[in-house]
C-alpha cells in the first residue's frame, strides 16, 4: 500500500484518530445530538447489502442497503430515539464500538480525505447474557472545516450476507 | 419431536385440536414456539404450500438464477435456456452436495464440486466433469440419466411473482391465491416492476408465524408500537391505523388498506397512464385512495405499501415484499425485497427507496420495534409449553362485525369498515390448524 502514511502529517493523523475515538464514545454513551454535529450537512450515510458470489464477482450491492440516510433523516431517527416510545432501543442496548486499522488516503482536493477504519460493534440486550457482534469497515469521506474535520460521507460495509442482529436500531 | 415418534405426534395433534379455537378468538400460547408444532409446519405447510421465491426481474436472461429458501430447504430458481423459469432442490442427485453456492449468477449448467456431476438449465443430467471416456470406466454399465434429473418443484408465476410448491397434486397457484390476486394487481400488476438490488436478509429470534400474522391482520398495534409517528407529528391524528378497511381475503390470506380523503392520488402522475392500462376501473380508483396497504398471503408471503410520508419535500412510499423463512422454532430469516415501477421518474425511485429503507429495512424505524416484540413473545411462550393449565391468547377483536357491500368497497373478500379487526387472523389460524392436522396429502 502506498501513500497511506504520507497522505497527512502525524499531527493530522492523531487528530483524525481522536475524532473516531470521540465518535465511538458519543455513540456508546448515546449522546446522539453531539454525534450528529460530527457530520457535514451534505452527508450521505449508507450501508450496502452483502451477497455470496463466486470470485471475482463483487460481493456488495449498493443499489439497496441497510441504511440510506441523510443528515436530516439521521436527525429524525435521533428525535425518535428521544421519545418514550422507541421500544427497540428503550431500554437501550449496551454497546461498545472498537474502531481500528485507520487508513488515510488523499481525497479529491487538499481539503478532503478518504478514511477507512474497521469496526467491531458489540451489542448486548436482555438478561440472558446474549450479545451480537456487528463487524465491518467504515469508508468515510472527511472534509476540512476550519481546524477540524467533518464526515461528509459514510459507507459502512457489514461483513455478513445475512445479518445476525435482529435490527439496526443502533448506528454504525 | 421426531416425525417417527408417532405417539408424541398423536398427543400433539390432539392438543392442537382441543385448544386452537380460531372462531372463538382463542389461540394457545404454546404454539408460538413448540418444537413439535414447528416440525409439523415444516412438513405440512412448507412441504406442501405455494411459497413466494422472487420476482421475474431477478432472473432476466436464459441462464440467470437465484438461490432461495422454501422452509428449511435451499432451492435454485433458474431461467432455462428455453426462457422458462424452473425451481430445483439445490442438491446434486449423486450425493446431495449443494450445486449452486452463490446467491445469484448466470451459468450454462450447474456442476457439482464434489464428483463433477453436471446438470443443464432444465435440470437434466448432462454427464460428469471428467468427460465420457472417464465416465465409461467408472460406470461401465452406464448412468441412468432420467433418474439423475434434479428434483423439481411445481413453479408458477403471477404478475411477475414466482411461486413454487413441492405438492404434486395440490391446487393451482391461481386457486391458492384466489381473491388476493385483485390486491396483488394493485401492488405489482399496476406497472412493470423491478427488484432494486437484492433482497436484504437478517435473522430475528422469533417463530415465522408472528410476523406473518402481524401483517395479515394486526393494524391495531401501529397506534402503540409505532406511536412515534404521531409523537413526532409525522401523521395526523392518533387513529391513523384505523382509517380504511380490513379484508379477510380467504384461504388464510389477509390484509388492511389505509385510505386518504384527498382528491388526488398519492402515486406519481407520471405513471398514471401505465396504471390505467394495467388495472380495471375499480382497481384504479382504489389505488388512487391508498395511503398504505399491509397484508400476507398464507403462509409467509408479506406485502406492504408503507404509509406515505414526506421525504425531502415529496410525499412518497415504497413497495416491500417479504418472506419469513422458518429456521428453528425461535429463529426466522427475514427476506425483504424493495420493488419499484421500472418507468418511474427518478425522484420516485430515489426517494421511495430511501423511504422504504428508513422505515422498513433492518434499520427501519417501524421494523425495529416489531422485532423487539416478536422476540419477547417467542421467548415468553416457552413458559407455556409445560404449564398444566393451557394459556390462551386473545384474538377476539372485531368478532361478528358486518361486512361491507360491494357498492361500498369494490375489492373481493369479506371487507370490514375500519382496520380494527382480527377476522383475517382468525381465518389464518383456521387454515393453519387444518393444514397441521392434515396428516396425508
Amino acid at each position: 500500500m502506498t501513500g497511506a502514511g504520507e497522505a497527512v502529517d502525524l499531527a493530522t493523523r492523531i487528530q483524525i484518530q481522536d475524532l473516531y475515538s470521540h465518535e465511538a464514545e458519543l455513540l456508546d454513551e448515546r449522546r446522539w445530538e453531539e454525534w450528529l454535529d460530527l457530520f457535514a450537512p451534505e452527508l450521505e450515510y449508507t450501508a450496502p447489502i452483502r451477497v455470496t458470489r463466486k470470485s471475482p464477482h463483487p460481493d456488495t450491492i449498493d443499489e439497496l442497503g441497510h441504511f440510506d440516510d441523510t443528515k436530516m433523516s439521521l436527525a429524525l431517527r435521533v428525535r425518535r430515539l428521544r421519545t418514550d416510545v422507541a421500544w427497540a432501543e428503550d431500554p437501550p442496548s449496551l454497546t461498545r464500538r472498537l474502531i481500528t486499522n485507520l487508513r488515510i488516503r488523499p481525497g479529491d482536493d487538499a481539503d478532503r480525505l478518504q478514511v477507512r477504519t474497521n469496526f467491531l460493534l458489540y451489542r448486548s440486550r436482555g438478561d440472558l447474557g446474549a450479545y451480537d457482534l456487528i463487524v465491518g469497515e467504515r469508508q468515510d469521506a472527511l472534509r476540512r472545516e476550519g481546524d477540524s474535520w467533518v464526515i461528509a460521507r459514510r459507507r459502512s460495509v457489514i461483513d455478513q450476507a445475512s445479518m445476525s442482529t435482529k435490527n439496526l436500531g443502533i448506528f454504525l | 419431536m421426531s416425525r417417527y415418534d408417532v405417539q408424541g405426534r398423536l398427543e400433539l395433534e390432539d392438543r392442537l385440536r382441543k385448544t386452537v379455537q380460531p372462531e372463538q378468538g382463542r389461540i394457545p400460547f404454546f404454539t408460538y414456539t413448540d418444537p413439535g408444532v414447528h416440525d409439523l409446519e415444516i412438513e405440512r405447510i412448507f412441504g406442501r404450500d405455494w411459497q413466494f421465491l422472487g420476482h421475474v426481474s431477478e432472473v432476466p436472461n436464459p441462464g440467470s438464477f437465484v438461490t432461495r429458501r422454501m422452509g428449511r430447504e435451499n432451492v435454485i430458481v433458474g431461467r432455462g435456456d428455453d426462457s422458462v423459469v424452473r425451481v430445483f432442490l439445490n442438491a446434486c442427485r449423486h450425493r446431495g452436495m449443494t450445486l449452486a453456492c452463490e446467491d445469484f449468477g448466470e451459468v450454462n449448467n450447474w456442476r457439482c464440486p464434489y464428483h463433477g456431476f453436471t446438470f443443464g438449465s432444465k435440470g437434466d443430467f448432462l454427464g460428469t466433469f471428467m468427460g465420457a471416456p472417464f465416465e465409461r470406466v467408472a460406470y461401465p454399465e452406464g448412468l441412468d440419466r432420467d433418474a439423475l434429473h434434479l428434483i423439481e418443484a411445481r413453479c408458477e408465476i403471477y404478475q411477475g411473482l414466482i411461486f413454487a410448491t413441492w405438492s404434486k397434486s395440490g391446487p393451482s397457484l391461481d386457486d391458492h391465491l384466489g381473491n388476493v390476486k385483485w390486491y396483488l394487481d394493485l401492488l405489482v400488476g399496476k406497472a412493470e416492476m423491478e427488484v432494486v438490488g437484492h433482497p436484504e436478509r437478517w435473522m430475528v429470534p422469533t417463530g415465522w408465524r408472528l410476523p406473518a400474522e402481524n401483517f395479515t391482520s394486526d393494524a391495531y398495534h401501529t397506534a402503540t408500537a409505532h406511536s412515534f409517528l404521531s409523537r413526532l407529528n409525522m401523521v395526523k391524528g392518533a387513529d391513523f391505523g384505523r382509517e380504511g378497511y380490513h379484508v379477510n381475503v380467504g384461504n388464510g390470506h389477509g390484509l388492511g388498506v389505509g385510505v386518504h380523503f384527498d382528491e388526488e392520488s398519492y402515486f406519481p402522475k407520471e405513471l398514471e397512464d401505465e396504471y390505467r392500462a394495467n388495472l380495471d376501473e375499480d382497481q384504479f380508483r382504489m389505488l388512487s385512495r391508498i395511503k398504505n396497504l399491509h397484508g400476507n398471503a398464507f403462509p409467509n408471503f408479506t406485502f406492504l405499501v408503507p404509509n406515505f410520508i414526506e421525504v425531502e419535500g415529496r410525499r412518497v412510499t415504497g413497495l416491500m415484499l417479504r418472506t419469513w423463512q422458518p429456521v428453528a422454532p425461535n429463529q426466522t430469516q427475514v427476506w425483504s425485497w424493495h420493488l419499484v415501477e421500472k418507468n418511474a421518474p427518478e425522484w420516485w425511485k430515489k426517494l421511495g427507496k430511501r423511504m422504504y429503507t428508513q422505515t422498513f429495512s433492518s434499520s427501519g424505524m417501524f421494523d425495529q420495534d416489531d422485532t423487539e416484540v416478536w422476540e419477547a413473545q417467542t421467548r415468553m411462550s416457552d413458559a407455556a409449553l409445560y404449564r398444566e393449565e393451557e394459556v390462551f391468547l386473545h384474538y377476539g377483536m372485531g368478532m361478528d362485525l358486518p361486512t361491507l357491500d360491494k357498492s361500498e368497497f369494490p375489492g373481493p373478500g369479506d371487507v370490514y369498515d375500519g382496520k380494527f379487526s382480527e377476522e383475517a387472523g382468525r381465518t389464518f389460524y383456521r387454515v393453519w390448524l387444518d393444514r397441521l392436522l392434515e396428516a396425508k396429502k
